[in-house]
């Protein structure tokens, strides 16, 4: 027992002693009274993240991203300077925000530069392109932005779902071939997702954040996480002919809940952004698109009996997180918040596209046969014409 | 550990995710005006160029009725000699308006320099120190020798010396400012300041003030942020500057901004008698608008029959809505006098 003891006590201090050098080497070089790293000047960075313009005043949330604190102390409206607010206080430590308040008589489809400039006198921009009345989520613009998140997210994937008899119909190779069919839809969602996040980094987030390793980052974090459950829920499964199918639909959903998150946050901000006319496309893009959605959440299914109530439920996991992204795009919209998401829904699909495969491999014995290939090609070309309509 | 490392980061991005969550209002409301007049309330801090009262390092106030006439003494042959010291520094950083700090180059320590003034014909003699870190001179606009041009006679950093020497003239409105390359970042931090040559026979006795149209760009970047008449901002805006009516005005208008090719001037509720450079006592135009290039100047003469608040300001908008405007407030003179109030030199 002592012996044991002490072995763990030199287990500890063996893993705490590098960090303690480090710690004193850190304090050396950066700590008070060291010229070390005294070099070089450091210049203020602050992100404008979102305007939104409400009655006779427009707001701007502001981001301190640069390495320094910074007091924010002017702002104004393309160009001019305006007497404004900055709520909760000007001063902003690093990644600390807050709300400027710029009273003006906007008015709607105009364009507007918002800028805000810094105590060593930088200023910075955001310009915004269109400006329209910030959505107040009152009970109809909630119930507004629900519908369409049915219309787009549940209606269509539920249409999908009815080609199950179709598919428990048919042959093993044939069946095999749209079971590869979903991976190809699957892959082509999780480029696109993994896209979209990149995208939205690129346009509003700030280079602190290192928007692609973000992205990647967390898409890699949810890829094992859902990894490691997807596991441990087919082994509490067991063998069982039907758990497996039903692991593998559930995980589809879900995949594509996380993605469908992202098209209701991007129908939702489109929307608020003022672009109404990209969010009616977005719309009828997305429904369309959608349907082949619940075709991928029916087909691993298709072998066991008609589980109708399974099937609606699955559905219903994949189609309603659409109203809540179209909720959150339409009231709150954030981009890292938009950004961290879709990254999940990338690494939630790249996982299912993954248990797939690994499923037919179980099932079918090899991956590498000719029905499987032509499903995983077709299944992308299907998911490239369709999204043109977006 | 693991778990440490999950609640701190997740708390993180939570911070940055919603960050309204960890803020917390201030207990006591602000309240500010806005252009228009509308009175909005805030829990934050105010940032208002406008309306709060600013403790100013340059006091504008002072610098408009401020003239430097020098050491006064007579020479054998009757000449007046006038002398001046001017030192040069270029390390200041001044709070150019509310809550923005900028590194002015100056003149006695001030941007614009001091104003100084001279009659037709005296001796003027300015003992020039460059206390500044970089090659600095001063370049008077008007009649000198070509030796006295401050364009080839460099004055060393760290306490070089020079001494201007030359005969004021014309009589008119002039500026002076460093003229070593890149001329335009010399102007550019605040190295320049107004000479006035006051004619033999004197001008009209008026209430007379001096107008420094000058801009600077903060953040370097090709295009001035702010715009002013006497450095500060909207500073005449919220102090407006007091006259008499019925009183002669005279105003010397010298434009110093650089990087914009013109600036202008435009005043309200009546017109003024505009005299170019000053140099001649006939005015060209009956107007309420007088374009300046740069370096252009010129003399406002006028006066206000009622009461009130007139504004002068840039016409071109960008710049009067980026700090250079102004109001005048017109009193009763009568009124004034009897408070045994006087303005003029």
């Amino acid at each position: 027992m002592e012996v044991k003891r002490s072995s763990n006590v030199k287990t500890a201090v063996s893993v705490i002693i590098p960090f303690v050098l480090l710690a004193i080497m850190i304090g050396y070089v950066f700590g008070p009274g060291s010229e070390l790293i005294g070099y070089g000047v450091v210049l203020p960075e602050i992100s404008i993240e979102k305007v939104e313009f409400v009655d006779s005043e427009i707001i701007a949330t502001v981001r301190n991203t640069g390495q320094i604190s910074v007091n924010i102390v002017m702002a104004d409206i393309n160009d001019r300077i305006y007497p404004a607010a900055i709520e909760p206080d000007k001063h902003l430590e690093r990644f600390e925000s807050a709300i400027v308040r710029i009273p003006f008589e906007w008015n709607e489809g105009e364009p507007y530069a918002v800028g805000l400039t810094v105590d060593d006198g930088t200023r910075f921009e955001k310009q915004v392109d269109v400006a329209v009345p910030s959505i107040q989520p009152t009970v109809e613009m909630i119930s507004y932005f629900a519908v369409i998140g049915t219309y787009v997210g549940i209606i269509p994937v539920l249409i999908g779902l009815l080609w199950f008899p179709f598919i428990s119909k048919l042959s093993r190779s044939k069946y095999k071939f749209f079971l590869a069919l979903t991976i190809g839809l699957l892959l082509f969602l999780g480029i696109s997702t993994a896209e979209e996040a990149i995208e939205i980094s690129a346009n509003n987030l700030s280079d602190v954040f290192n928007g692609v390793l973000l992205v990647a980052t967390v898409a890699v974090v949810s890829f094992l996480a859902l990894n490691y459950v997807g596991e441990k829920l087919r082994k509490r499964a067991g063998a069982s002919k039907l758990a497996g199918p039903v692991a593998i639909a559930l995980m589809i959903a879900i995949g594509i809940g996380l993605h469908n998150f992202g098209e209701g946050l991007a129908i939702g901000a489109a929307i608020v952004l003022g672009e109404a006319a990209l969010g009616a496309f977005l719309i009828v893009g997305f429904a369309l698109h959608n349907t082949t959605e619940g075709f991928a959440i029916a087909a691993p299914m298709a072998r066991t009996k008609l589980m109708i109530g399974k099937l609606a439920a699955m559905g219903m996991i994949a189609g309603v997180p659409a109203i809540f992204g179209a909720w959150v795009g339409g009231f709150s919209y954030s981009p890292l918040a938009a950004v961290i998401f879709l990254a999940i829904g990338t690494g939630a699909i790249f996982q299912v596209i993954v248990s797939i495969m690994r499923w037919i491999q179980n099932e079918e014995g090899k991956l590498s046969n000719s029905s499987v290939l032509a499903g995983i090609a077709v299944g992308m070309i299907i998911m490239y014409i369709t999204s043109i309509l977006i | 550990m693991a778990i440490v490392i999950a609640i701190v980061s997740f708390g993180f991005v939570g911070y940055l995710v919603f960050p309204d969550v960890y803020i917390t209002a201030q207990e006591q409301p602000e309240v500010f005006v806005t252009h228009t007049g509308a009175v909005v309330q805030t829990t934050g801090d105010v940032l208002d160029p406008v309306y709060t009262i600013q403790e100013v390092e340059f006091d504008p106030e002072k610098y408009l009725r401020d003239f430097d006439y020098g050491k006064v003494s007579q020479l054998e042959d009757g000449t007046i000699l006038r002398e001046y010291t001017i030192i040069a520094e270029d390390d200041k950083i001044m709070e150019v308006a509310p809550g923005i700090f900028y590194n002015v180059w100056t003149f006695n320590g001030q941007v614009p320099g001091p104003t100084i003034r001279a009659t037709e014909g005296d001796l003027v003699k300015i003992y020039f120190t460059n206390n500044g870190s970089k090659e600095h001179t001063i370049h008077f606009h008007g009649n000198h020798p070509a030796e006295m041009d401050g364009i080839f006679e460099i004055v060393g950093s760290g306490g070089g010396q020079f001494t201007y020497e030359f005969i004021a003239g014309p009589a008119g409105v002039h500026p002076y400012h460093c003229h070593v390359m890149p001329v335009e970042e010399h102007i550019g931090h605040g190295l320049y300041g107004v000479f006035i040559v006051d004619p033999k026979e004197g001008r009209q006795q008026a209430d007379e003030m001096v107008m420094m149209l000058n801009g600077f760009d903060t953040d370097f970047d090709g295009e001035n942020n702010l715009y002013a008449a006497n450095t500060i901002p909207f500073y005449y805006h919220h102090h407006p500057i007091q006259v008499n009516t019925n009183e002669l005005i005279r105003v010397y208008v010298v434009n110093m901004v650089g990087l914009d090719p013109i600036n202008n001037f435009h005043l309200h509720g009546t017109l003024y008698k505009y005299y170019p450079t000053g140099t001649d006592m006939i005015p060209s135009e009956f107007t309420d608008m007088t374009t300046f290039s740069q370096s252009e100047r010129g003399i406002l003469e006028f006066e206000y029959q009622d009461t009130g608040r007139y504004m002068f300001h840039a016409h071109l908008t960008e710049f009067s809505e980026k700090g250079w405007s102004g109001v005048f407030y017109a009193k009763d003179s009568s009124q004034l006098n009897m408070e045994g109030y006087a303005y003029g030199s």
